[in-house]
């Protein structure tokens, strides 16, 4: 029995190294843990927009008012806006999309973002907002309303701040912030973790199960989407979509564009309220209940730097849940923004 | 995946059977007055997250070289105590002793698992350390740098994921390797009688040499009693 740590060392080490690659499936291939992107299936509406392929579907009649929805992030996608379609019935055309890099549109890597220099943003993110109108729009008479939610509210106020004639309406569901120290004070109250909590743990505890290089967008994204996919801050329950849900499961947390917008964020310290002053149009701003991170006092700070403005508190519901809880949606939210938009 | 699991199940059994046999903590080799055969020891601090362990080690005599060999289990803070934890099958020996410069190497197997609300993963891996350092009686100092390796992990989404995210996730074993990360440190500790008290902070960084895991700081308090 001299021997015997020998032997049990030996197994040990034998032990380690008896995985072998008998079947292989890996984190990274495409479809495993995160949905194909518009660029790898080639089954899922796509427009291209500025070189780049983008997830995109438009509802209702052609020539009706354009209602483009703006999802959040950045990174993330149009999914759980869906309950707008339903105001295609109403007469209005409604446009969804997802940014570049975001959801099921063509991914790119860190770099691309980043070689945009200082005047990213514009060209990232206004740009492909021109060219989505552009895309859609049938005549120059044809009137567009922007609806932005979270950081898609952001981009439109943005947006219609540097372009205040081409925009007819304007709907921002709770934009985080608008002066970029403003958004740094929103992510960090929303996104607060309790230093014994679940919600902490669950962020940082995958990081010794799965690692992802800059441009492993597979990787990167299934872990940006499980930490997501929850935060009780904000009051979000997961979207209810009812029939207006398609007939595939397919959301993606853009994890490269979401890490290059916020340095680029940092770089250049963009401020989405400039030039909004020119925007007169009245605003629909909508703000929920139970996003603890966005009480009244950030409300009214928000809302402040648009002239004309109607505020409306969605009651009973959290950030996104304005749109994307179906018996809310149906019953509050569009009547609501069918007599906006009726009122301009 | 059928051979895997078979593999999967062979490994498993070897070190639960070899269990009071093998792996290791931060040690003093320098305090043989009072170092017995076993070895309880109990840690708090950050591992990928705010984590408490607890372990057990027997010393053996490799020839001339003293290893210690047994197991460490720990958990994260949070509201679901056994949701996520990581068990560690291995050993610590002594390679070579200059005065009191000492090289020493640590070898274990892991598994471990992780749980929230969109999936369950639970992974084999395996820890690779060397460590320098400069022991006396009382106290003791030192370096160390590892690889821990993700070596196959099999995913188990929930129904609310595919409800919600995506409903054609794949779950089974996923090799090659999911993830690796670098660390290395600082590490030390004093020793009185029975007992040793020891500090580790190191730094990771993944496998890339540039990406950084969200809490890339493994910090340590431990507290060693031999018998």
């Amino acid at each position: 029995m001299k021997n015997t740590p020998i032997i049990y060392l030996t197994l040990i080490i034998v032990s380690l190294f008896s995985f072998s690659c008998t079947e292989n499936r890996y984190v990274d291939e495409p479809g495993n843990l995160v949905p194909k992107t518009v660029d790898q299936d080639v089954a899922l509406p796509s427009i291209s927009v500025n070189g780049a392929l983008l997830h995109s579907e438009a509802f209702g009649p052609r020539d009706s008012t354009l209602i483009v929805c703006i999802h959040g992030g950045p990174g993330g996608d149009y999914r759980y806006m869906l309950n707008c379609k339903s105001l295609a019935t109403k007469g209005f055309r409604v446009v969804f999309y997802d940014q570049r890099g975001s959801g099921l549109s063509q991914r790119f890597p860190k770099n691309w973002y980043k070689s945009q220099g200082s005047n990213a943003i514009n060209k990232i993110f206004y740009d492909e907002l021109k060219g989505i109108i552009y895309h859609y729009r049938t005549a120059a008479s044809q009137k567009v309303i922007l609806l932005g939610q979270s950081w898609g509210a952001m981009l439109a106020t943005g947006y219609s701040g540097k372009y205040p004639h081409d925009v007819d309406g304007l709907i921002v569901a709770e934009p985080g912030g608008l002066e970029w120290q403003d958004v740094m004070d929103y992510i960090s109250r929303s996104r607060s973790f309790k230093l014994w909590g679940e919600a902490l743990n669950d962020a940082t505890y995958i990081d010794q199960f799965m690692t992802g290089k800059e441009n492993q967008h597979e990787i990167l994204d299934y872990k940006a989407g499980l930490i997501s996919s929850t935060n009780t801050i904000v009051g979000d329950v997961g979207a209810k979509l009812g029939s207006n849900a398609p007939n595939y499961v397919a959301s993606r947390s853009g994890a490269v564009v979401n890490a290059a917008s916020y340095e680029l964020g940092q770089d250049t310290k963009p401020d989405f309220s400039a030039g909004i002053n020119q925007f007169t149009k009245k605003v629909l701003f909508i703000y929920s209940s139970k996003n603890k991170a966005y009480p009244d006092i950030w409300a009214a700070k928000m809302s402040s730097v648009y002239n004309n403005k109607e505020i409306f508190k969605a009651e009973g519901v959290g950030h996104s849940g304005m749109l994307d809880q179906i018996d809310f949606w149906t019953t509050i939210m569009e009547p609501k923004i069918i007599a906006y938009i009726k009122s301009l | 995946m059928k051979r895997l699991t078979i593999k999967s199940i062979f490994i498993i059994a070897n070190f639960v059977f070899f269990q009071n046999r093998i792996a290791a903590q931060v040690i003093n080799w320098g305090n043989q007055n009072y170092q017995g055969r076993h070895l309880l020891n109990a840690t708090l601090g950050t591992d990928y997250g705010i984590t408490a362990g607890l372990g057990y080690h027997y010393r053996i005599s490799l020839r001339k070289f003293p290893v210690w060999i047994g197991s460490e289990l720990s958990i994260p803070a949070g509201n679901e105590l056994a949701d996520d934890y990581k068990f560690k099958l291995g050993a610590q020996i002594r390679i070579a002793t200059i005065h009191h410069f000492l090289l020493s190497a640590r070898i274990q197997a892991i598994s471990r698992r992780y749980h929230n609300q969109s999936v369950r993963l639970f992974n084999f891996g395996s820890d690779f350390a060397g460590t320098i350092g400069y022991y006396q009686k009382r106290w003791f100092m030192g370096v160390e740098t590892g690889f821990d390796k993700a070596i196959v992990t099999n995913f188990k989404h929930s129904e609310w994921y595919r409800k919600n995210i995506y409903n054609e996730v794949q779950d089974g074993w996923y090799e090659p390797a999911t993830g690796g990360n670098f660390y290395y440190g600082l590490q030390g500790g004093l020793s009185i009688k029975k007992v040793d008290f020891s500090i580790k902070v190191e730094k990771v960084l993944q496998q890339d040499f540039k990406s950084k895991p969200l809490l890339p700081l493994i910090g340590q308090f431990g507290v060693n009693f031999k018998f």
